[in-house]
């Protein structure tokens, strides 16, 4: 039978986890009973095998050594002493020679073998009742012609084994019902836990991103599979808030300036530009470039973002920083920032050259934009203890707010302060979807400054290759 | 300069033959990738403009075709795709040069006119020179009227940049590909300011400047 077809509670977990749980507490309780029997019943009836093997070992060494008379007698001395075994001696023509039965219960054995016999016979209690007993024995047939019996009666042990094997067989029937429920319990526990995380995905899928699954504090995996699964829908509520605000943004950022170049364009076309409708075309240009600019720092955001782009190899971040270093240097010498890099030697990590370099190129230009003259600027590559690589740019501008800093990293997000100055808000943007994808992160920190201008350090964090 | 442009976009075509045409050069326009190779293949150009996606037979695809035929005529490409792993595709597929959309027309012109320059005058030299400024590529030295000028190493590289196009505009996207390997625009000036300190150096001594800020578009050396 296909799974597919299964009726609706076998293909439950839940069952199955049951009837798994059933057979390997079964096949645990069998072996242990199997062990049981052994040493117990198994262990008598050997004992009583072992003493057999000798009684019939002495009758075969006193034949051998006297014949038959010698066997007769030894047969009348044991019959005499009145130990747990039966007797019986036969001549060659079948006639009782000495023993305990009259006849031999089964057909004599062939020459020179044994054979092992279980039969019934007659007996009387101590009370004097009659009652049928079962015993065992070996028959063996005689050189000389003539058959030879042992037995002894196995009633109490038969009585013994019964019992034994009847506990043994009860205990796993009420081990395997009992371990069937056991199992039900446990997975059904386990069920609902799963139950819970499926209600809260179709919750989401039915577009609640607010849902989260319940945690109840016992560390255990499903409390784990929770935790991931809430942190991960965190991450996607973030992630459609900002994209949802991103669309605003886009709309809110581009309006301006397309409204600025439609009365640009106007002017131009009723010739009421003060410069003349040339200088209104050209100043037109430089709206749209500006608009331009935006969508490509979009386009390139996504990429990045998507992990669509980057060759990743063993890089010397080191020589990034010195190239940016001195591509900078001039820049920030003319705004009259003291530029200040300390390199930390060669640091090789997995890494996307022209991606960190834009992306350090971004925190560069936001810190000569954003520091005022006089300030200064410090970049620094350095590893730290854990060998991860940290490219560190230190500015003495205004800094960010600690409440506004995870802010200012999404999409499009211009605090006030920074309004007035070009650029598309995707910088720090750009720069923290650089660095997760290298799998590391940006930081953003306190610059060290008086509390009146603390400064901002952004950290791009690298791990370790 | 004669140059074919490869594009299907009508208004595009159009657009680019205009500001090459402006710039005075001849231009050829073709709509699609098949014709387009044959002209390219048949006619006697100085440079190919090739739009990476065509109908029919896209650009890498026809550049490989021309180049494996024995056409030697240097091509830019122009494309939206601007990743650095596309332009490497490009100019594995036999591209002299890369330029995104959208772009400025006198970021075409410069690029073109660049290419020109590599066709008929990139031969290997020693020795560079524009009116009484020198440099020696193995000395690593320049002159400007037998007066030494000291120059950082990126300096140098700058000056050679702009010594090989000399004459012709260079922007200063193109210096940030060129000179920097970079493929992203600053938010900062930060290439105006390199060119402004070598401009310092090269030109503050004498009395005609040799290199020129051209409004809008880059910069110009000439003598």
């Amino acid at each position: 039978m296909k799974i597919g077809r299964l009726p609706a509670l076998v293909r439950t977990t839940t069952f199955r986890l049951a009837l798994l749980h059933a057979s390997i507490f079964i096949l645990f309780s069998a072996s242990l009973l199997a062990y049981l029997y052994y040493e117990t019943a198994g262990h008598l009836g050997r004992q009583a095998e072992a003493e057999l093997n000798a009684e019939f070992g002495e009758l075969s060494a006193a034949y051998r050594g006297g014949g038959l008379d010698r066997l007769k007698q030894a047969v009348t001395e044991r019959r005499e002493a009145r130990g747990k075994f039966f007797y019986l001696l036969l001549d060659g023509s079948g006639q009782k020679i000495e023993g305990d039965f009259d006849v031999l219960p089964l057909t004599s054995a062939p020459l020179g073998q044994v054979v092992e016999v279980n039969f019934e016979y007659d007996a009387r209690t101590i009370q004097g009742q009659p009652s049928r007993r079962s015993a065992e024995g070996r028959i063996s047939r005689l050189s000389e012609g003539g058959v030879l019996m042992v037995a002894y009666d196995v009633g109490e042990l038969g009585e013994m084994n019964r019992r034994i094997t009847e506990v043994v067989w009860r205990s796993a029937a009420v081990g395997f019902v009992l371990s069937l429920i056991g199992g039900v319990v446990i997975s059904r526990s386990a069920a609902q836990r799963a139950e819970q995380l499926a209600k809260t995905t179709e919750g989401v899928m039915g577009g609640d991103l607010t849902r989260r699954a319940p945690v109840f504090g016992s560390g255990d995996e499903f409390d784990r599979l929770s935790e991931q699964l809430n942190a991960m829908l965190a991450k996607l509520e973030r992630l459609v808030i900002s994209s949802r605000s991103a669309g605003d943004s886009i709309a809110h950022d581009l309006r301006s300036p397309l409204t600025r170049l439609r009365n640009r364009l106007e002017a131009g076309l009723r010739d009421t530009d003060k410069d003349g409708p040339r200088a209104a075309l050209v100043r037109s240009i430089d709206d749209v470039d500006g608009v331009l600019d935006t969508f490509n720092a979009i386009l390139r955001l996504s990429r990045v973002q998507a992990g669509a782009t980057g060759s990743f190899r063993r890089t010397n971040v080191t020589g990034i920083t010195d190239e940016l270093a001195e591509l900078y240097q001039p820049v920030c010498e003319e705004k009259r920032l003291a530029f200040n890099y300390s390199p930390q030697g060669d640091l090789f990590v997995l890494a996307d050259r022209d991606l960190i370099a834009q992306a350090m190129s971004n925190l560069m230009d936001n810190a000569v934009k954003y520091t005022p003259e006089g300030g200064a600027i410090r970049l620094e590559a350095r590893r730290v203890s854990d060998g991860d690589v940290e490219l560190v740019v230190v500015d003495t501008g205004p800094g960010i707010p600690p409440d506004d800093r995870e802010r200012a990293v999404e999409r499009f997000v211009r605090l006030e302060q920074s309004r007035s100055q070009p650029g598309s808000g995707l910088g720090l943007s750009l720069a923290s979807a650089v660095a997760e994808a290298h799998s590391g992160k940006l930081v953003l920190g306190d610059g060290g400054g008086p509390p009146t201008r603390p400064g901002l350090s952004v950290t791009l964090r690298l791990p370790a290759a | 300069m004669r140059v074919i442009v490869i594009e299907d976009d009508a208004d595009a075509a159009a657009f680019v033959k205009g500001v090459l045409n402006e710039a005075g050069h001849a231009v050829d326009v073709c709509g699609d990738g098949e014709s387009g190779l044959n002209k390219a293949r048949t006619g006697d150009y100085d440079a190919l403009v090739v739009d990476r996606m065509l109908p029919g037979m896209d650009g890498l695809k026809l550049l490989k075709s021309y180049r494996d035929a024995g056409g030697r005529a240097p091509a830019l490409f122009l494309s939206a795709l601007g990743e650095v792993d596309h332009r490497v595709e490009g100019l594995q597929a036999g591209g002299d040069d890369y330029l995104v959309k959208p772009y400025a027309p006198s970021e075409l012109v410069a690029r073109v006119e660049a290419l020109g320059r590599r066709a008929t005058g990139d031969i290997p030299t020693t020795k560079l020179s524009v009116g009484g400024l020198e440099m020696d590529l193995l000395a690593r030295t320049v002159h400007r009227d037998g007066q030494k000028i000291d120059l950082q190493p990126r300096e140098f590289r700058l000056l050679e940049f702009l010594m090989r196009h000399a004459g012709q505009v260079v922007t200063r996207t193109m210096l940030l590909e060129k000179v920097w390997d970079y493929h992203f625009d600053p938010q900062t000036n930060v290439i105006d300011v390199h060119v402004s300190r070598l401009r310092g150096k090269i030109d503050k001594d004498f009395e005609r400047p040799l290199l020129h800020t051209v409004r809008g578009a880059g910069y110009r050396l000439e003598a």
